[in-house]
């Protein structure tokens, strides 16, 4: 078994390895392709990276869980990854640091059949919760249960490992977090069974980043990250006018993504979209590290410092 | 010596006619008679392939000649179920001990094993402090022994050997041929084999099968009680006779 | 039976985990030493415990299931021979899929408890067992059936007496093979969808970055796997101890 870690690490180390031989700039997608990513793709399209002189390779990873570490083992220059698990990483002594953020607002939700008998936080009562490993699934629930006087104990949280709409729709569970709103909810709708979302920020979990854009605390004074995030601010202008060209540039060469689900998904993500990638918020992160310290998944909040920066 | 009193179970005598068996697309034999005299060793040699092994198939029930021609005993019952079978290998199972090799029939049957009379059979060939031992750590003799004896334990009347004695050497073959004759003195009893020395130590009746469709030539009858002395010179005349018989088994058809 | 040379093996391989962090100077959070493992093991005993408990139910259910179902399939394959175009197909398929291309629809099908993990591990041993065991019960010398038919053996008799104590060799190796790939279907099942057990403990734990707690979880896998494979092998020696050992 350690075998088979080690190997899937090493494979997915394998193109890097030339990469950082070179001058290529490493950026490590979270997921695969999607449109989350749009501004890394319209930006890769206009030529932006090369304007800046950066060589930009952009890998997608088998598991959402390695970029961290590779970013942190100096395998890659810049990941994207989320921030509630940025404050985790850091508590648990990874060097990574915030330099960007891409989607400035919280994309996970409480999902459940539109159709079911799930109306309220309440009812999930004695209900089976579905996830993906993300790792703080229990700090998002318990928040939004205790606001209707439940806890942990009142649900079975059941790994459903990314099958998160299949679970759902087969009523294997009766619902399932971590289901992003921009995508889990257009899948459900496209396969004629759609649901019913909760918004975590709306159920007193305070406000956070989705996706933001992770460097190596030692490697800040690389002038290299400064161009990039400046390339994806100038994309997601681009993106903001001109969204139907956007979206052009982001099935280029990428047929395989020109499908229903990726349209919609495209057309609810692009609001989201940090209109100030390289800003920091300095507050808005102190706050969520005490959310996550007051539901225990960390045991100091740290100041803002330790969690990111805004590079010059 | 102990051995099993034939008196308890009437000799039998074990007849087939008409035998046919065809093989690979020729005929084996075609129409061939056959009798194994009551309480008496018959013997058959013949060259490789001539058909031996299966003519004494037959006899066993382990092979079906063709017309559904079945064997039948001198009291008129077929032989199914009255035979005891030795092969040229000793057939032991490995994961049973000696003495269990030697009841096996009795639980193939679903009866309780007689270990008593197990272990005296044992006793009487020398083998009684290997009963509980398993196969592996015998000697080739010993194990054709403990063969000898399973034959024994099932106490038929009509005993068929195939060459039981042919993978030993001279010496322990000899000593198996008297151990094999006393024991079974009284019984019917087929035994196949390639040597014409043994077939005249055995045998009451010995038969050469020869020729395809093979046939059995006329029986020579030695004179003397079993086991014959090897050494006695009427035997070592018979002997070079039935060399002779073989040669033109072989020479003929080859 | 001796302790000491396994023990001193599994120091040795203790030492060399340790020499390969210190000389490669990885970080702990991709490969933990054996020191925080350890450390990470005992702090979270209970938790490692409940688990292992679980995963540990689902190896043992699946084993004995997979080993009765591929004893029962050789078994039709050996007496049955119409049975026999059918059923191959079946069998070599069950060993081609990819298991992880299986899981999801197990899970889908069986729900996230116990009973698809166990479904998994049924899975991978069946072939393995089905496969051995029918070798074994083909290759039946004819020699002794020959002696069971003149002794009068019924089917039954010559099938327990002789038969299947003859294939005995043949299933114990497939035997030992189902218990040392039985573990990875468990964890399989549980790394698709589950709620409770090592593998569930280690994706958890490597979400929030517990690396140690990951490996903990991991090496107490390992450790029942072994003792596992090792008492199964023992009992299969002693029923066999008639075998010479060339």
């Amino acid at each position: 078994m350690i075998r088979l870690f080690l190997a899937a690490l090493l494979f997915s180390l394998w193109p890097l390895t030339t990469a950082v031989a070179g001058e290529k700039f490493v950026v490590l997608l979270d997921w695969f392709t999607n449109p989350d990513h749009a501004p890394l793709y319209v930006a890769q399209g206009l030529g932006y990276f090369t304007d800046a002189g950066l060589d930009v390779e952009l890998i997608a990873p088998a598991d959402p869980n390695d970029p961290p570490k590779l970013v942190a083992a100096g395998q890659a220059d810049i990941a994207i990854s989320y921030q509630p698990q940025l404050h985790v990483q850091v508590a648990e002594g990874l060097p990574l640091v915030r330099v960007g953020t891409l989607v400035a607002t919280p994309l996970n939700s409480l999902v459940v059949m539109a159709d079911g008998p799930i109306q309220s936080i309440a009812d999930l009562k004695g209900k089976t919760v579905g996830f993906s490993v993300g790792g703080f699934e229990d700090a998002l629930l318990r928040a939004m249960l205790a606001r209707y006087g439940l806890t942990l104990d009142d649900i079975t949280l059941v790994n459903v490992n990314f099958s998160l709409s299949p679970a759902l729709i087969t009523g294997r569970v009766d619902a399932v977090i971590g289901a992003f709103r921009n995508f889990e909810l257009n899948q459900m709708d496209i396969v004629g069974k759609p649901g019913r979302a909760f918004y975590v920020e709306e159920e007193g979990v305070p406000v956070y980043d989705e996706l933001i854009f992770i460097a190596h605390r030692d490697r800040l004074d690389d002038p290299r990250l400064r161009a990039f995030i400046d390339a994806i601010e100038a994309a997601t202008l681009y993106l903001v006018n001109h969204p139907d060209a956007a979206w052009k540039l982001f099935i280029e060469g990428r047929a395989e993504l020109d499908d229903d689900l990726n349209r919609r998904a495209w057309r609810d993500t692009l609001p989201r979209f940090a209109l100030r990638p390289a800003a920091y918020d300095a507050a808005r992160y102190e706050r969520f590290a005490e959310f996550l310290k007051d539901q225990g998944l960390i045991e100091e909040a740290l100041p803002a410092e330790a969690y990111g920066v805004e590079l010059r | 010596m102990s051995q099993l009193d034939a008196s308890s179970s009437a000799s039998l005598s074990a007849h087939i006619s008409g035998a046919t068996l065809g093989f690979a697309g020729r005929a084996l034999f075609d129409g061939l008679d056959m009798t194994l005299e009551a309480g008496r060793w018959t013997c058959l040699l013949g060259p490789t392939g001539v058909g031996k092994t299966s003519l004494l198939r037959l006899f066993a029930g382990l092979a079906a000649a063709d017309g559904n021609r079945v064997v039948t005993c001198g009291d008129g019952e077929p032989i199914a179920g009255r035979v005891a079978y030795m092969a040229q290998q000793d057939l032991l199972m490995p994961w049973l001990t000696v003495i269990e090799n030697v009841v096996i029939g009795s639980r193939l049957r679903g009866a309780r094993p007689a270990y008593e009379r197990a272990r005296e059979l044992l006793d009487s060939v020398g083998l009684a402090d290997r009963a509980d031992d398993y196969p592996r750590v015998l000697s080739g003799g010993m194990r054709q022994r403990t063969a000898l004896i399973r034959t024994l334990m099932e106490d038929r009347p009509i005993v068929l050997m195939d060459e039981p004695f042919s993978a030993l050497d001279a010496i322990t073959r000899l000593r198996l041929q008297s151990l094999a004759a006393e024991l079974l003195r009284g019984r019917t009893v087929l035994l196949v084999t390639h040597d014409p020395l043994e077939a005249l130590r055995l045998g009451d009746r010995i038969h050469v099968m020869a020729g395809s469709p093979a046939r059995l030539d006329e029986a020579m009858t030695p004179a003397g009680a079993t086991p014959r002395d090897p050494a006695d010179r009427a035997l070592l005349v018979l002997q070079a006779e039935l060399l002779a018989r073989l040669a033109a088994a072989d020479g003929g058809e080859g | 039976m001796s302790l000491l040379r396994p023990l001193i093996v599994c120091a040795g391989l203790v030492g060399l985990w340790q020499l390969l962090v210190w000389w490669s100077g990885v970080p702990p959070y991709l490969l933990p030493g054996p020191g925080l493992v350890i450390a990470a093991w005992f702090t979270h005993a209970g938790l490692i415990a409940g688990h292992a408990l679980v995963t540990i139910a689902e190896i043992l259910i699946g084993l004995a299931l997979g080993t009765a179902l591929g004893a029962a399939s050789a078994l039709c394959l050996a007496y049955f021979r119409t049975v026999r175009p059918w059923l191959m197909p079946l069998l070599v398929i069950s060993q081609a899929i990819p298991v992880f291309a299986l899981a999801p629809l197990l899970v889908l099908w069986f729900g996230y408890g116990m009973a698809s993990k166990v479904a998994m591990a049924v899975l991978i041993i069946f072939f393995p067992v089905t496969a051995s065991f029918f070798d074994g019960l083909r290759r039946t010398d004819p020699g002794w059936l020959d002696l069971g038919r003149t002794m009068n053996g019924t089917a039954l008799t010559i099938l327990r007496r002789i038969r299947l104590p003859a294939a005995l060799p043949a299933f114990a190796s497939g035997l030992r093979v189902a218990t040392a790939v039985a573990p990875i279907g468990a964890v399989v099942g549980e790394w698709v969808g589950s709620s409770a057990g090592l593998g569930y403990l280690m994706l958890h734990a490597n979400g929030r970055m517990q690396i140690d707690l990951m490996f903990a979880a991991l090496l107490t896998l390992s450790l029942f796997a072994v003792a596992l494979y090792f008492t199964i092998d023992a009992g299969l020696r002693r029923a066999l101890r008639w075998q010479a050992d060339t």
